[in-house]
């Protein structure tokens, strides 16, 4: 017993579906529990901060750090855990790329703080108090993590071995990871290099939809709720934004298969940096604006304007999972 | 003795929390704080966009 390797799972600011994705191993967790000894994960075992940061450098074998960096307590426990861990994991979207926490990478954290405290029509807080990293009290002083400006990935505040993307990750590809791993183990194999992609393909999304692909030619896109779309043909041609040319393959086109477009929570596929660029440039090359010959440049732009106009949201489109990851990290001040 | 427990973080439930308990000099309970160190701020970032997204976007509040 005492001679397994230790794992742990963590998560920063996230929904604890990756945890419940892990638990979705199902009795395959068992066969977990042979070759590792679980250690820490707070949604499911009551191990608490001060016993991790009691554990020796490198105790842990894997951690599975799930959430994106949102607050110092966030940052403080990825450092810790990257110290106690010989490998660190970032483990879904949001520890990747930053995934929907990330969308707050619109505003400052202090516009955050004023509608969640102040605006909210469903909060009572005549005094307007925000949260302060300090409270006097009369029993004494109480503390609460910096609330940071901007989401981060978990990559840019500490050094990150591997990558399993998803939101979440799908417990096949899971296991896909941990029997890999365990291979290489005890076969005294060598793992991946640093910062490898694991549990997913190198693909895009397209290649595990079996909807046939024809000619894409958008004339307009259509919100999900304007059409009943067509089960067996591609859903970008039939001008619902499926994001699936623009995400890595790994989880067998889940969405597509039941008539919803892909909305890119596997993030970019291999070699692309930014997923929402790619998915505008791929548009770029499909919008039908009919013939151009000898129409004035004002002309043009029109026409591609009204078929982009018909996406209401830019942002929460192409970069719903992957802002604090993007190039642009979010929005640039004054812009 | 006066003392101070604190019990960080609570688990087994989905979130973030913390709780901290202070003892009077007799050892019974003088007060309790609950805190929740964790804000992703959904309230904001979801205004302004696309209604049909809200089932994807919301049911990223919690994932248990």
């Amino acid at each position: 017993m005492a001679n397994k390797p230790k794992l742990a799972v963590y998560w920063a600011a996230s929904c604890g579906g990756c945890e419940i994705a892990l638990a979705n191993l199902n009795e395959k967790l068992l066969e977990v529990l042979e070759h590792f000894d679980f250690v820490f994960c707070p949604c499911l075992l009551d191990t608490k901060y001060k016993d991790v940061e009691a554990m020796a450098d490198g105790e842990i074998f894997i951690t599975l750090f799930n959430g994106a960096i949102r607050n110092e307590e966030n940052e403080h426990m990825a450092k810790i855990l990257r110290k106690k861990s010989k490998i660190l994991i970032a483990y879904g979207s949001c520890a990747y790329e930053g995934c929907i926490p990330g969308l707050g990478n619109m505003y400052h954290g202090d516009e955050i703080l004023k509608a969640v405290f102040i605006d909210s029509p469903t909060t009572e807080n005549p005094n307007k108090l925000l949260p302060m990293t300090k409270t006097e009290t009369k029993d004494g002083v109480l503390t609460l993590p910096a609330f940071y400006e901007k989401v981060k990935t978990l990559s840019m505040v500490t050094e990150v071995d591997y990558y399993i993307p998803g939101c979440p990750p799908e417990p096949h590809k899971i296991w896909e990871v941990i029997s890999f791993v365990v291979e290489k183990l005890s076969t005294g194999q060598s793992l991946p290099p640093k910062g490898a992609i694991l549990g997913a393909g190198s693909s895009t999304v397209c290649i595990e939809c079996d909807r046939k692909k024809e000619n894409k030619k958008i004339k307009t896109f259509k919100r999900i709720y304007e059409i009943i779309p067509n089960s067996e043909i591609c859903l970008l041609e039939q001008g619902i934004i499926c994001m699936g040319i623009a995400t890595r393959d790994g989880c067998g086109a889940l969405c597509p298969k039941v008539n919803m477009p892909c909305t890119g929570c596997y993030g970019p596929p291999e070699d692309v940096l930014d997923q929402g660029a790619k998915m505008i440039a791929a548009l770029g090359s499909v919008l039908d604006i009919g013939d151009t010959k000898g129409l004035s440049e004002e002309e043009i732009n029109r026409r591609i304007n009204e078929i982009l106009n018909t996406i209401p949201d830019l942002v929460g489109t192409f970069y719903k999972y992957s802002l604090p990851g993007s190039i642009l990290q979010g929005k640039i001040k004054g812009r | 003795m006066k003392r101070r427990i604190t019990i960080d973080p609570i688990t087994r439930l989905e979130g973030h929390g913390k709780i901290e308990i202070f003892l009077n000099e007799e050892g019974d309970v003088e007060n309790v704080y609950l805190q929740v160190p964790e804000l992703r701020g959904f309230e904001k970032f979801v205004v302004g966009r696309a209604a049909e997204d809200m089932p994807v976007i919301l049911n990223r509040i919690c994932g248990v």
